[in-house]
């Protein structure tokens, strides 16, 4: 099997060579999108098989100079490797129909596709070597193709700075990585992450070391708040098919690097586990909220995906706890939530991104306030929209019920198992995910009522069929998804089975019955509802033909000359709620009010600031500056003060190796 | 593991408790409307406005879409589906597993959805105002329920409905003042889910102010008829919610607790009624405030019992 992920990786090696065979713009879209396609089928094929039959891989690659470097295939991986893929492949297929429209402005996507082909490669690489320094290039490559996938469209100003967003944000979270790996090395003296697991004996101070510095390097990958601010910055800047995959896998390379530090540490740090609990409540609360008070589709989805991470963390966390209490039941139910969580949401957060893209082709903008009427315009959209925005705020009988429920049931599990306060603590996470989805269905009929219903805000060219078939097929294919995961859980959670395996040491048939079977009971349970549904919807179409139908306009008070502009906006409908944020959640009014008694034209605007992006991360940044501009005297300019530092340079470099090393 | 239950009679009051829910309602209405010194319609007037609606042409805005088709159907199925995994009287409830509290509070979730979709999709200002109420108490509504039911799964340790509720003992000490207390949260989320008064007014005839009659404006025919009769399953789901807090039937005869049940129910009713006859609708800033208020009974509720024991 292991030959067609090899022969997935030669296919994508060939999607990079085709933009120097074809000329043609719009053939080599097609052409490296298809071959990408076909190449992550193939790899699919492997990573679903090995899944499957719980048959996992390794592989030793002798190199000369670095040693041998493992490349290996845990259920882990495969179940990170099978999401990317499974990810990566709606979004080759979306970016054929997307990226036409550049080809038609004449914008050059040839650096584009080469930078996609590479970021989806070096998303499999990440989590399929096993060895810190090749980890550590697999990190860079990802970050480095990510950006450039980034700036398509350079020329504008937003662009480029939402994409020097990420790339602070990527090389901070390197830099805590660089610290990490390079302390592990030097306690474990080996690269190889085997070896890390193995080690035993810590001291507390490096341990608590080494879990602060991994945890923030994965952590500003993952998007947690208060490292969040690089999301909604940088998703609006990218084309819709790359902030789809932004959001869909490449944050969740961070989750994968915390998942990966459960097996490298030993289990007595409870203090961590509560750590990691508290960030993610602040994450999952907080991204809704900024959420909420959003106006571009783009930027509430970025911050959509905060929130979605911090649930992912809190099942992290439970897991985290409960091997601190020594319970592999505990740890199997919180893992389990956050894994089938971290699938779920790429489905449905590369859903909606495609949707949201599907929304700027024909609209020519994203700002909720301009649109209206959508489902009209573009049915397909608009039908599988509304299946992701149910998904995502984890209502039955889609797949992200199913994760919020294993992490509930998980709190309270761990409510039972754990003395002292523990019980009340996560009695207060669970209440607190109810009221963050309390939050994220007012976001959602927010964003869905006033893009896709009612009516047209402003004019657009009515012009239908703008939906592509390849954004069509995989919107169909991503909804699907969404509905048959949440239907028939068993199938979904087998691909996880492996990876809880590996982690808490229970044999595959306890946690099939443990973990699997409560939720495959589920199936008849939604069948029935759906059946219910089906039967009183066909007795009330018969009952309406009986009595007769009319269309008739709404209801206005009795005014009759009601206009589209007259609908309730988005801002208002938030408005309260966010109110309800301040000032946690930064909100600007710009008006004046009315003191003479002709009063002029009047004009209110509002607009939601992010707190922590201003008053943390751009202050810092001032100040950091600030101190830097203390050194600026050593860049004088002059040469001959260059050779001068270079000569220096060399001269501490011979004094140290004279001194300590020889 | 789900369990669908065996016994008929689970199913057949599932059936009773579709078919009594607007008894309740025209109850509450008749104490009302005695209460302020009218004589009122009759108890079965809600089962004549039903039938009546049933029967009649459905008018569509010309604005709507598939939403607004599809929400009614989507709004009554989730609120009776969530009936279906109440234990009905000395009954196994019909639909009863481990976790079934979170799926009936997210089943209510999904029907609020689709009508707060249903509100916004004939691009009316007034129904979208309705729209963003209901979305905005739902946020603090949903975290009492979670509170109350959450926290007597962890004082039981069980997680299913049936159990936690078979699981209450009422001979324990500080038990019955955690149930007491407890009911009184499910009464605050009872008023506000329901859209009673003082959240909501439903004989308000002023669109500004309504919060549930306002989103169903456009609502007609067989439509409003699901609405309506959704509105009056939710109140007795909640109604029944609190009566079974009380657990009559682990303790006592059959007969009694019947007994209890309806006393219970004809108290919940008369404050109802009482409530709104003396008291007017909150502004609605105040709203929040109300409902954080009974979060908070329910947060001193729990910290009591725990560091009681």
């Amino acid at each position: 099997m292991i030959g067609f992920f090899i022969l997935g990786l030669i296919l994508h090696a060939a999607a990079m060579a085709m933009p120097a065979m074809l000329r043609d713009d719009r053939l080599l879209n097609r052409a490296v999108n298809l071959l990408n396609a076909l190449a992550l089928m193939c790899s699919l094929l492997f990573s679903l098989n090995s899944l499957l039959a719980s048959q996992p891989w390794e592989l030793r690659l002798a190199l000369p100079m670095v040693g041998t470097i493992p490349l290996s295939c845990d259920g882990i991986t495969l179940f990170f490797l099978f999401t990317f893929q499974l990810l990566s492949l709606a979004g080759s297929v979306y970016a054929i129909g997307y990226l036409e429209q550049y080809v038609k402005r004449g914008i050059r996507i040839r650096w584009h596709l080469v930078s996609f082909t590479l970021l989806i490669i070096s998303m499999q690489l990440v989590v399929v070597v096993q060895h810190a320094l090749a980890f550590l290039i697999a990190w860079e490559m990802m970050a480095v193709s990510a950006y450039f996938c980034i700036v398509l469209e350079k020329e504008k100003p937003e662009v480029r700075r939402g994409a020097f967003w990420y790339f602070a944000a990527t090389h901070a979270s390197a830099l805590f990585l660089y610290v990490f790996f390079i302390l592990l090395h030097d306690r474990t003296g080996s690269w190889k992450f085997a070896d890390f697991a193995r080690q035993t004996g810590w001291d507390a101070g490096t341990l608590t070391l080494l879990l602060v510095t991994g945890f923030l390097g994965f952590a500003i990958k993952a998007g947690f708040m208060p490292f969040h601010a690089w999301l909604p910055n940088a998703h609006p800047a990218a084309p819709a098919h790359v902030s789809g995959l932004l959001s869909a896998i490449n944050i969740k390379a961070g989750i994968y690097g915390i998942v990966r530090m459960f097996i490298f540490f030993p289990s007595d740090r409870q203090a961590f586990g509560w750590a990691m609990l508290a960030v993610a409540l602040v994450s999952a609360i907080g991204g809704v909220w900024y959420a909420l008070a959003q106006h571009e589709m783009k930027r509430l989805l970025a911050y959509h995906s905060v929130e979605n991470i911090g649930i992912i963390g809190l099942g992290l966390a439970v897991a985290w706890l409960g091997r601190c209490v020594g319970s592999p039941d505990l740890v199997a139910l919180g893992l389990a939530g956050a894994l089938l969580h971290t699938l779920n949401h790429a489905i449905f957060k590369a859903l909606l991104f495609f949707g949201v893209g599907n929304v700027h082709l024909y609209a020519h903008t994203s700002d909720i306030e301009k649109l209206g009427g959508l489902a009209k315009a573009l049915p397909v959209t608009g039908v599988v929209f509304l299946i992701g925005a149910v998904s995502i705020c984890g209502l039955p009988p889609f797949n992200g019920f199913l994760s919020e429920f294993l992490i509930y049931k998980s709190f309270f599990q761990g409510g039972g198992l754990m003395g002292g306060h523990a019980p009340l603590a996560l009695l207060v996470a669970a209440v607190s995910l109810a009221f963050v989805g309390g939050l994220a269905v007012a976001c959602f009929t927010k964003l869905y009522g006033i893009v896709f219903l009612g009516e047209n805000r402003s004019k657009f060219p009515a012009r239908f069929g703008h939906e592509a078939i390849s954004s069509v097929t995989v919107l169909a294919g991503l909804a699907t998804l969404c509905a048959s995961i949440g239907f028939v859980p068993g199938a979904a959670l087998r691909l996880i089975v492996p990876a809880l395996g590996e982690m808490t040491g229970l044999p595959e048939t306890r946690l099939g019955v443990e973990l699997i079977a409560p939720l495959a009971g589920l199936t008849p349970v939604f069948g029935l509802l759906l059946a219910m549904t089906l039967l009183t919807l066909v007795v009330k179409l018969l009952v309406q033909k009986k009595a007769g139908v009319r269309l008739r306009e709404t209801w206005g008070c009795g005014y009759r000359n009601v206009t589209a502009r007259m609908q309730y906006s988005a801002s208002s409908f938030a408005e309260e709620l966010v109110k309800l944020g301040q000032p946690m959640i930064g909100l600007k009014l710009h008006w004046k009010p009315i003191a003479d008694v002709l009063p002029e034209p009047r004009v209110f605007k509002s607009h939601g600031y992010d707190q922590i992006e201003q008053g943390l991360w751009v202050r810092l940044d001032r100040a950091i500056g600030r101190a830097l501009m203390l050194l600026r005297w050593i860049q004088s300019g002059n040469i001959r003060h260059y050779v001068v530092y270079i000569f220096a340079a060399l001269l501490i470099y011979l004094v140290i190796a004279f001194a300590f090393v020889w | 593991m789900v369990t669908f239950s065996s016994n008929p009679i689970s199913w057949l009051g599932f059936l009773a408790l579709a078919a009594g829910a607007p008894l309740l309602n025209g109850i509450v209405n008749i104490l009302k409307a005695r209460l302020s010194g009218r004589l009122g319609a009759s108890v079965l007037q809600p089962y004549f406005d039903l039938m009546r609606l049933a029967q009649k042409e459905t008018i569509y805005s010309r604005n709507s879409g598939f939403i607004t088709r599809l929400a009614p159907v989507v709004v009554w199925n989730t609120t009776a589906f969530a009936v279906l995994l109440l234990p009905v009287g000395p009954f196994p409830a019909s639909i009863s597993f481990d976790g079934d509290i979170i799926l009936l509070a997210y089943l209510l979730g999904l029907g609020r959805f689709l009508q707060i979709l249903a509100a916004l999709d004939v691009a009316s200002s007034f129904e979208g105002m309705g729209a963003s109420r209901e979305a905005r108490f739902a946020v603090f509504a949903e975290p009492i329920f979670f509170f109350t039911f959450g926290s007597l799964a962890l004082v039981t340790g069980r997680f299913s409905l049936q159990s936690i509720i078979s699981g209450i003992a009422w001979d324990k000490p500080l038990f019955p003042i955690f149930i007491v207390v407890s009911s009184i949260s499910i009464f605050f989320l009872m008023i506000t889910e329901c859209s009673r008064m003082p959240v909501d007014d439903p004989n308000t005839h002023l669109e500004l102010t309504m919060i549930h009659e306002v989103m169903i404006l456009d609502a007609s025919g067989f439509d409003l008829m699901l609405y309506q009769h959704a509105a009056s399953l939710k109140l007795l789901l909640y109604a029944f919610l609190v009566t079974s807090l009380l657990n009559p039937f682990g303790w006592l005869e059959p007969a009694v607790g019947v007994a209890l049940v309806l006393g219970v129910l004809a108290v919940l009713a008369t404050c109802l009624a009482a409530i709104e006859t003396l008291m007017a609708r909150f502004r609605l800033v105040l709203v929040p405030q109300f409902l954080l208020y009974a979060t908070v009974i329910g947060v001193l509720n729990i910290l009591i019992f725990t560091f009681s024991h």
